[in-house]
This record gives structure tokens, sequence and C-alpha cells, in this order.
């Protein structure tokens, strides 16, 4: 083997061992910021992928078996944070219409938890994102983003209207802002940990 | 051009239910056997110089994410490609040891 310095050739897979992906959920009603949060929070430009109804099931077998019928797909936004060496962070979108219901199975499997975005001016938006997350025991926190008009509604008022757990945590961001986003980062993975054993 | 053209027509493999956020690195095989490659396997494998996920590969080359799914999993069989598979505990939830990285990692941003 040559012994001179291999510098441009990527570090062999051994070298890279321990890399470990993560991931975020980023949910809410349509049109309450869920992009604008991701992309404040991703060093990449967001990206958008597809999903597919055939795809998830059963590879692409279903556009073989009936020609020319195009699978059901969805956009779904997502974005990405290097942590440290060996952890990436992915920030997904869910997407927004409940008959998208079973991407967000594939895409809570696994995932350290969620931020619930919520508007205040339409509140009963979130209701069904909080209900997912909290049947089936993934960690949540509530993000009330900062439209015009709502920073007078206090703490225990939206608690009360969100029917929130005494212990889910719920915090202020504006999705423009990254400090913001990061901050309810924060808050979520704290959470997490606090109830893990 | 039909989605399942890129997979050459094969409609299953024996590929590992990837996760979507999977993470991939080429191999110094992947690297040796690249030029006898097709163009969509060739521009994976030049993506994952670094690692990227199955979700990026999905974006990168505008398919939906079961074809990508498919690509990355012939791939790894054949050891071109590495894949990183997240860390879960028992409970399906990642590691105790993972969360508290990550939260440091967020805290010095
Ligand atoms: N004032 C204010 N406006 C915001 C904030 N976050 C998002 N917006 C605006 O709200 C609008 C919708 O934001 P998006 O990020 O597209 O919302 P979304 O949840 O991705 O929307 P869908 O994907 O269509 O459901 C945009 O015009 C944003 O600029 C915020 O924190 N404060
Ligand atoms: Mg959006």
């Amino acid at each position: 083997m040559d012994s001179a310095p291999a510098e441009r050739a990527p570090a062999p897979a051994a070298a890279r061992d321990g890399l470990l992906p993560l991931k975020i959920l980023v949910s809410g009603g349509f049109g309450v910021g869920k992009t604008t949060l991701v992309r404040s929070l991703s060093e990449v430009a967001p990206l958008s992928t597809e999903e597919g109804m055939t795809s998830l099931s059963d590879g692409v077998d279903d556009t073989r078996v009936v020609p020319g019928k195009s699978t059901t797909t969805v956009a779904m936004d997502f974005g990405r944070i290097t942590v440290d060496d060996r952890i990436v962070l992915y920030l997904f979108g869910t997407p927004g219409q409940s008959r998208f219901w079973f991407m967000w199975d594939e895409l809570a499997r696994g995932a350290v938890g969620a931020v619930i975005l919520v508007d205040l001016r339409r509140i009963g938006d979130c209701f069904a994102a909080i209900d997912y997350f909290e049947n089936r025991g993934l960690p949540f926190v509530v993000a009330v983003n900062d439209f015009p008009g709502t920073a007078g509604v206090d703490d225990d008022t939206v608690r009360d209207a969100l029917a929130l757990p005494a212990d889910a945590p719920l915090t202020r961001v504006d999705a423009r802002d990254g400090g913001s986003c990061t901050a309810a980062l924060v808050t979520l993975v704290e959470y997490a940990l606090a109830r893990s054993g | 051009m039909p989605n399942y053209a890129l997979t050459a027509g094969r409609t299953r493999s024996a590929r590992m239910d990837l996760p979507i956020e999977a993470l991939v690195t080429v191999t110094e095989l992947g690297l040796a056997q690249r030029p006898g490659l097709s163009p969509e396997q060739r521009t994976i494998l030049d993506a994952a110089a670094e690692p990227l996920s199955l979700a990026e590969i999905g974006s990168l080359l505008g398919v939906p994410i079961g074809v990508a799914r498919v690509l990355v999993g012939d791939l790894a069989a054949d050891d071109y490609l590495a894949v990183h598979l997240p860390l879960v505990g028992t409970d399906g939830r990642p590691r105790r040891e993972l969360l508290e990285r990550l939260l440091d990692g967020l805290r010095a941003r």
C-alpha cells in the first residue's frame, strides 16, 4: 500500500464509525410556520422530498402492475443540522393533511420528538398534531408562533385551551428567528431527556 | 420517466427497511467500482463522499423516498455504500447519551 498521505481520498468507512442520524419533527396546522422554522434552523437550503403511498408499503411494485399509474406523492420539507463530528440532526416538516397520517408513522419512528407550532388565531389547527404525539408517547414541545396580535395571551390560557399535560413544555417562537427556534429545540431535548430512563 | 425505470426494472431486492434519516457514506469498494455503475448510482456515490441521508438522496435525484431506498439498498448490499442507522433503545427512542450530545451541540450554536 502506498504510504503517501491520502489527502484527497474520502475517509474509509471504518473511520466513519459512530456516525449517527437523529430527527425531530416539525408539526402543526396549515401555514403555521413549519417551513419557515426549518429554513431558520437548517444549514442547507431546506430540501424537499417526496413520499409515495406505494413506495412506503411495497417498493415500487404498484407502478409496474398498473403502468402509467403514478404513486400518490406528497412533498415534505426537511433541513439538516450537523451537531458534532458524528451526529447529524434532521428536521422534518410533517405534511399537514390528515390523509397523510401514514407518513407521520414513518417519520415518528425513532424520532427525538416534535415541535408543534401553534397560531393562537387558529388554535384548533394543532389539536390533531397534539393528539397524535400524545397518544404515541412521543415527547413534544408546543411552540406558540409569534403572529401579530397574539402576544397578549398568557401561557396558562394557552395550556387550558390545548388541555396540555402539566409537564409538557410550552414556549414562544418567532419561526423567522433562528435563535428562538434553536431555543425551542433545546427545550424539547431537555424534556425528552427528563423523560428518558 | 416512470420512477421504476431508475431501478432497472427491479421491483424487489434484499434491501433493508432503511429509515428516511439513515446516513450513507461511500466505501473504498464503491469508489473502485464507480466507473462501471449507472449515472444514478454514480451520483449517489459521489454525493456520499460526505455523510448524507436517504431523504437527501431522494431530493438530489428528484425521486420519492421509496425509490431512493431501493437504489441505496442495492448499493449497500454490494458494499459500495456504508449505512449508518439511528441508535435507539428498547423503547424505540434515541439513547440517553445521544440526547445529551444533541443537547450539547444545540446549546453551542
Ligand atoms: N409574524 C410571523 N410570521 C410568521 C412566523 N412564522 C411564519 N410566518 C409567516 O407565515 C407564513 C406561513 O409560513 P410557512 O412557514 O410557509 O408555514 P407552513 O406551516 O410551512 O405552511 P404549509 O406548509 O402551507 O402548511 C409565511 O408568510 C411566514 O413568513 C412568525 O413566527 N411570525
Ligand atoms: Mg410548508
